[in-house]
């Protein structure tokens, strides 16, 4: 799941929304297809963190109430802090949403359990079928049948002011490493700014040595493996860069990262890509709920690079992203279906690609913007990007915060080794709790 | 009040036999009693039980969505008593609560006899500021609580910094499981004290003075005169401060909750609400966290009943 989207506010995308909400307008050639049955009804879209673009939201009911004459369509949005909690009344009562955005790590929980209602083999092959991102479908599939599509998908990329950091972006992970503890001042200067609780930026680490998350042993047992040989060297590259290249509180959690680089403290910073629009954004919030970023400064010139892995080229790194599914109980099925057609059309996703995130479609990866380098680093970022394990199982580790706390840990100099067993063993007593 | 003048009729004409009256007076209480067991019923009662039968079944998110739950007896509760973690908690939990109840009863209790001294003026001056404690919501404290121990731009670091010439930006209060109850303890025991000083106030300032008088005149000290004088007027008043007390710092959640959110190592620092709502509506063990609440209160209520009977037959003897 991602927590960072509330980093990126609203208003950050004014600029891109602009010239968007041209090509918005072109949705309206589809009227009147389907307007026979919509009754005076509304469907109600919760979306999740402030990550989905203005004018995605605008062209989505625009066009929804243009096609379904007499209906409405409501955005509601959700908080990713507590998500898992709220979905699992609020979508077993009686007032329930009709489409809902879920992080793809969360997923399964619901997708097990009958929560989201079924995408018939016919739908998902109107919807766009082998086009969508094939991780992401696998992560809403639930006993060979679909229940959660993908929405959008995101990557990591490290951002830097070339300002601050005059070398050359390094080749190899161990470089990074090095480079960024040489460029670590004490309590000035973060080579690598590292809060506590960030666990997303660890598993590339992790996986780039030959560990993995959790693995399911031929008799249905999961065995975790940050203890392993790869997870150990993974994770103490990772605490040598908390304690030898951060100076971010060991308890934090990884929000509001602009804050400290827009301060001018971080030499590099491991962030979603959509983290430049916090970044690059002016001082004076253009809305009043803004927040300010830094362009006159060190935003102004970002530059990012995908992480490097262990032998060149890009390290693999957490695939966040979101998937989006029918209620169950949702009231009107058929209409919150018409929704989600407009979810994963083609304009729609386009509108997802122009802000930097990975649209649902394969085919539609060429709209993200290649220009700059951090359009390149996170499409290159993407490209192997993994996932954590796929049982409906790993929503409670992350609803237990389990990860976030032996970062946590790490960062306050705990033993590497000890860390790692106690980790894999509440990993271990969850997944086969 | 059609009930009112149903009584108050009868009642006037003396010729009537008194038998009809007799039979008749019983209806009203039982008709004025129906209301409150009625939205008690709904709004605890049913909860209550639907929780006891949670309790002994299997029930996951699937069973929420309506699959059939399966009935597994004790199970729940075997596993619940089998878990060291349940324990943990549950110690944790009582330790807590002994440390805030005490705490809260000996400031409250202190912040009333402040307040008997004070005159007028100053004594609306500290009854404001315990109304605006008492009315800020628990959420808002505790955020402001976190942001004044925040490790990076804290008030407590920087002040700190300031007066050692050490640099405490960094130092991190809430991961260390003693720093995090600490803080806590703080949050909790600086919300409950209004109420536990006001209801002492409101108890202290009905002694007589003549009886105080007389054991100042026979010699009593001033503590001896709270001692032996003060607090056996308000014993019962105490009593009901204590018990309500216990159970608002053993149950307590919000607090808790967004502690940990701000930073604090959750497995380190549940306590029994956290601990129940983390295995209900976080994990989807509903089964599960029902038959934890069911001990859970099971225990709150043998604490309040020994202690409430306690005080009761001393005040017979």
């Amino acid at each position: 799941m991602w927590r960072e989207e509330d980093l990126v506010k609203k208003n950050r995308l004014v600029a891109v929304s602009a010239t968007l909400l041209m090509t918005a307008t072109l949705g309206a050639c589809g009227t009147g297809t389907n307007s026979g049955d919509s009754a005076d009804t509304e469907v109600r879209v919760w979306l999740v963190g402030t990550d989905t673009p203005d004018e995605a939201r605008d062209y989505l009911k625009k066009t929804f109430e243009e096609q379904n004459e007499g209906a409405t369509l409501v955005i509601e949005e959700q908080t990713w802090d507590g998500l898992v909690d709220k979905y699992t009344t609020a979508l077993a009562g009686s007032d329930v949403p009709d489409v809902v955005e879920v992080g793809n790590t969360q997923a399964s929980a619901f997708t097990s359990s009958g929560y989201f209602s079924e995408i018939t083999a016919e739908e998902f092959e109107e919807l766009g079928g082998s086009d969508l991102l094939p991780g992401f479908v696998e992560a809403g599939d639930w006993e060979g049948k679909h229940f959660a599509l993908p929405y959008y998908a995101g990557s990591r990329a490290v951002f830097y002011s070339p300002e601050l950091v005059e070398d050359e972006p390094p080749a190899t992970l161990d470089e990074y490493v090095d480079q960024a503890k040489d460029l670590y001042k004490e309590g000035k200067f973060s080579g690598h700014w590292w809060p506590g609780q960030d666990w997303y930026n660890a598993l590339p680490f992790v996986w780039e040595n030959g560990g993995f998350i959790a693995e399911q042993a031929a008799d249905g047992t999961w065995e975790a493996g940050f203890s392993s040989e790869g997870g150990i060297a993974g994770l103490s590259q990772v605490q040598d860069l908390m304690l030898n290249a951060s100076n971010a509180p060991a308890d934090a959690q990884e929000t509001d990262l602009q804050i400290p680089f827009c301060e001018g403290k971080i030499g590099y910073l491991s962030a979603p890509t959509w983290i430049q629009w916090s970044i690059n954004a002016p001082e004076e919030p253009e809305t009043e709920d803004g927040v300010p970023g830094c362009a006159s400064t060190y935003g102004g010139d970002l530059e990012a690079f995908p992480l490097p892995g262990k032998d060149g080229g890009p390290a693999q790194v957490f695939a966040g992203g979101s998937n989006i599914a029918l209620a169950q109980k949702s009231a009107n099925r058929e209409l919150a279906y018409e929704a989600l057609k407009i979810i994963l059309s083609d304009e729609y996703q386009t509108i997802i690609g122009k802000t930097g995130l990975i649209p649902a479609k394969v085919s539609l990866a060429g709209e993200v913007p290649q220009d700059t380098s951090i359009g390149k680093a996170g499409v290159e970022a993407a490209a192997t990007a993994r996932l954590t394990p796929a049982t409906p199982k790993w929503a409670d580790v992350e609803a237990q915060t389990v990860l976030q706390t032996h970062m946590t840990r790490l960062a306050n100099g705990d033993d590497v080794e000890q860390v790692a067993a106690d980790l894999d063993a509440e990993i271990e007593s969850i997944l086969n709790g | 009040m059609t009930l009112a003048t149903e009584r108050a009729a009868p009642a006037p004409p003396a010729a009537p036999p008194p038998v009809r009256l007799r039979r008749k007076t019983p209806v009203v209480p039982w008709l004025l009693l129906a209301g409150p067991v009625l939205i008690l019923g709904v709004l605890t009662g049913y909860p209550v039980l639907r929780m006891l039968v949670m309790s002994f079944q299997e029930y996951e998110r699937a069973q929420v969505m309506g699959l059939p739950p399966e009935w597994v007896g004790l199970d729940n509760y075997t596993k619940v008593l089998g878990d060291a973690e349940f324990w943990e908690v549950l110690g944790r939990s009582i330790v807590f609560m002994v440390v805030a109840v005490v705490l809260t009863m000996v400031f409250g209790t202190l912040i009333a006899l402040l307040m008997m001294r004070l005159r007028k003026g100053l004594r609306l001056l500290v009854a404001v500021g315990l109304l605006l404690a008492w009315s800020m919501p628990p959420l808002s404290s505790t955020t402001i609580w976190g942001w004044i121990f925040d490790t990076e731009y804290g008030l407590v670091n920087n002040l700190l910094t300031r007066i050692t010439g050490e640099r405490w930006f960094g130092h991190s209060w809430l991961l260390d499981p003693i720093g995090f109850f600490t803080i806590l303890t703080f949050v909790i025991v600086w919300g409950a004290i209004p109420f536990v000083a006001f209801t002492m106030y409101a108890g202290l300032s009905q002694i007589p003075g003549e009886v105080l008088e007389a054991a100042q005149l026979d010699g009593a000290g001033s503590f001896q005169r709270f001692r032996l004088v003060m607090l056996p007027y308000v014993r019962t008043i105490v009593t009901v401060l204590v018990v309500l007390s216990m159970i608002w710092d053993l149950k307590v959640f919000p607090q808790v909750y967004a502690l940990q959110d701000i930073g604090g190592d959750r497995e380190k620092t549940n306590t029994i609400g956290v601990y129940i709502y983390q295995m209900g509506m976080g994990q989807g063990h509903f089964g599960v966290a029902s038959a934890i609440a069911f001990i859970f209160t099971a225990i709150m209520l043998l604490l309040s009943v020994y202690y409430v009977r306690r005080t009761i037959k001393e005040e017979e003897l």
